[in-house]
């Protein structure tokens, strides 16, 4: 990694990311044969020159209005999608926590599950079988352990998703919005887990509408704004700002 | 860059064989059944093709040169097995990105993973069938023993083939979901195409009297000379010949590549065009 100091765990280097708008929804070779080959779109930048590091053993938080390309930055950041300029630097083993419980197979059992959703988010199944205990323990659901998931209640299903993903140990973890869903002791848990993390020098970047969440849990905050870069800094600074343009926005 | 994914590919290996068991320990889940079905299904077939094609088309394979196996429901198997994994890892593989698209754009993972396990779970599917038609084979006077490790070679090949064309086609549904459509129209054309449920010497009559070209053309077909390797292996219990071995392993080895090639060059935009 050069050119990166060794507490630096992600560094966001003028990234920007693009996604064709087609005029015609239907994407059938049909309509591609009676276009012969001229394609009509747009690109839209739902990502605009957007920089920023995040330093190893702190909590990064994204905020910013609907729409304002959060979850593609997050999605970038987390190999899912490409940029399309500019460059991102991952300092470790990163995992991603877009929707809890993907990957999930309804037929099958909680126990498999664990272990299939263990394997997506990149354990070896040494990792899991070590962890198992401590995630069932986690999610709470032991009596159901051996059921079918789609049996389970939702608030199962997610907090079965949840134990996996928190115990998965990544250096940087990303998560987006996840901490929405459960009830109020698992969010406390949750949120426990997540300070242990960073505790223990791991770096977390998470998306969240909840303001007070974000000022409890964040170190720094980066501001999108229609997929550009308003504000960065420290947390209060920044989540100030950003209330007051609301405020002044709805009045 | 092919290179670098494929060490991706090694590195998270463990993570293809939970997806293929999730394949095969999900599909025949709440059946009473359950894995019995990946034979019940090959055995209708068969029923069905030997009532039409044997007692009604009276369709006549040589006998099995050395084996003398000259039963047609036998003879039927050993073509048609391999083609039926065939069309399950194509239709499956081509769904395998559209229908796993919630996992895509949520985590990343090397998505070849998805139409590899599609291979990898039928290719269990395939090899019990081939079980229970060497039992059946060596029950009706066939020797096919010595020649399973040239068949698990040969399903190697056929795997190959197999999933080549599943991952190419699997880039273009993404872009075209029409794909699937065409191929589950294509497919069967491709069967009777294919010297499966009739024996060759027929097409070899016809050419004889229309043209040698029909011939010619007509052994373009890569599946043509896979058959006729396995049929060699397990019905006549014999050495394929080498043009069809060489045919087999060629067209095999291109339509890999090819797949592959166009498949990690293409993974990585799949999160967003889904």
């Amino acid at each position: 990694m050069s050119g990166v100091a060794d507490d630096t765990a992600v560094v966001v280097d003028q990234v920007s990311k693009k996604f064709r708008l087609f005029h015609e929804r239907n994407q059938t070779l049909k309509s591609a044969v009676m276009r012969r080959r001229r394609i009509v779109a747009d690109d839209f930048w739902a990502v605009r020159n957007v920089s920023f590091e995040v330093p190893q053993g702190e909590t990064f938080g994204l905020i910013g209005r609907n729409g304002s390309s959060k979850s593609t930055l997050l999605k970038t950041l987390a190999r899912i999608y490409v940029p399309d300029e500019g460059r991102v630097v991952m300092n470790g083993r990163v995992s991603s926590m877009l929707e809890v419980g993907s990957g999930f197979h309804p037929e099958l059992s909680g126990r498999e599950n664990i272990f299939l959703n263990g394997s997506i988010l990149g354990l070896t199944r040494k990792q899991v079988t070590a962890r198992f205990d401590e995630i069932v323990d986690f999610s709470g659901v032991e009596t159901f352990i051996d059921q079918p998931v789609k049996n389970y209640s939702s608030g199962m299903y997610v907090r079965l998703g949840v134990a996996v993903a928190v115990h998965t140990d990544p250096d940087i973890l990303i998560v987006d919005e996840i901490l929405s869903v459960g009830d109020g002791a698992f969010i406390e848990k949750s949120r426990k887990k997540f300070l242990e993390f960073t505790g223990q020098g791991r770096t977390i970047i998470l998306v969240s509408h909840s303001l007070p969440q974000v000022r409890e849990m964040c170190h720094q905050v980066a501001w999108l704004d229609g997929g550009r870069l308003r504000a960065v800094g420290p947390t209060d600074e920044v989540v100030a700002a950003y209330g007051a343009s609301i405020e002044a926005e709805s009045s | 860059m092919a290179a670098s994914y494929a060490r991706e590919l090694i590195a998270t290996r463990e993570l293809l064989l939970n997806l293929t068991m999730r394949e095969v320990k999900g599909q025949y889940r709440r059946t009473a059944l359950g894995q019995l079905w990946s034979i019940i299904n090959p055995l209708a077939t068969m029923l069905v093709y030997t009532l039409v094609f044997a007692f009604i088309f009276r369709a006549e394979p040589p006998p099995g040169d050395p084996s003398g196996l000259d039963l047609y429901p036998l003879w039927l198997m050993c073509g048609l097995l391999p083609w039926m994994y065939v069309t399950r890892v194509i239709t499956g593989g081509v769904a395998s990105i559209t229908n796993n698209a919630g996992l895509i754009t949520k985590v990343y993972f090397p998505r070849m993973h998805l139409p590899l396990s599609v291979a990898l779970s039928t290719g269990i599917t395939f090899g019990v069938e081939l079980g229970v038609l060497t039992i059946a084979l060596w029950i009706f006077g066939g020797f096919p023993l010595p020649w399973l490790p040239l068949v698990v070679q040969a399903m190697g090949v056929l795997a190959m083939f197999a999933t080549g064309i599943a991952m190419l086609l699997a880039i273009l549904n993404v872009h075209f979901r029409d794909t699937q459509h065409f191929v589950s129209i294509l497919l069967p054309m491709w069967m009777f195409l294919t010297p499966i449920i009739y024996p060759i010497s027929l097409v070899e009559d016809a050419a004889a009297r229309a043209g040698e070209w029909i011939l010619q053309v007509y052994q373009l077909n890569p599946m043509l000379h896979i058959v006729e390797v396995f049929r060699a292996l397990l019905y006549d219990n014999r050495l394929p010949g080498a043009v069809e071995s060489l045919a087999a392993i060629g067209s095999a080895s291109v339509v890999f590549a090819v797949g592959y090639l166009v498949f990690s060059r293409h993974e990585r935009r799949l999160a967003e065009l889904l």
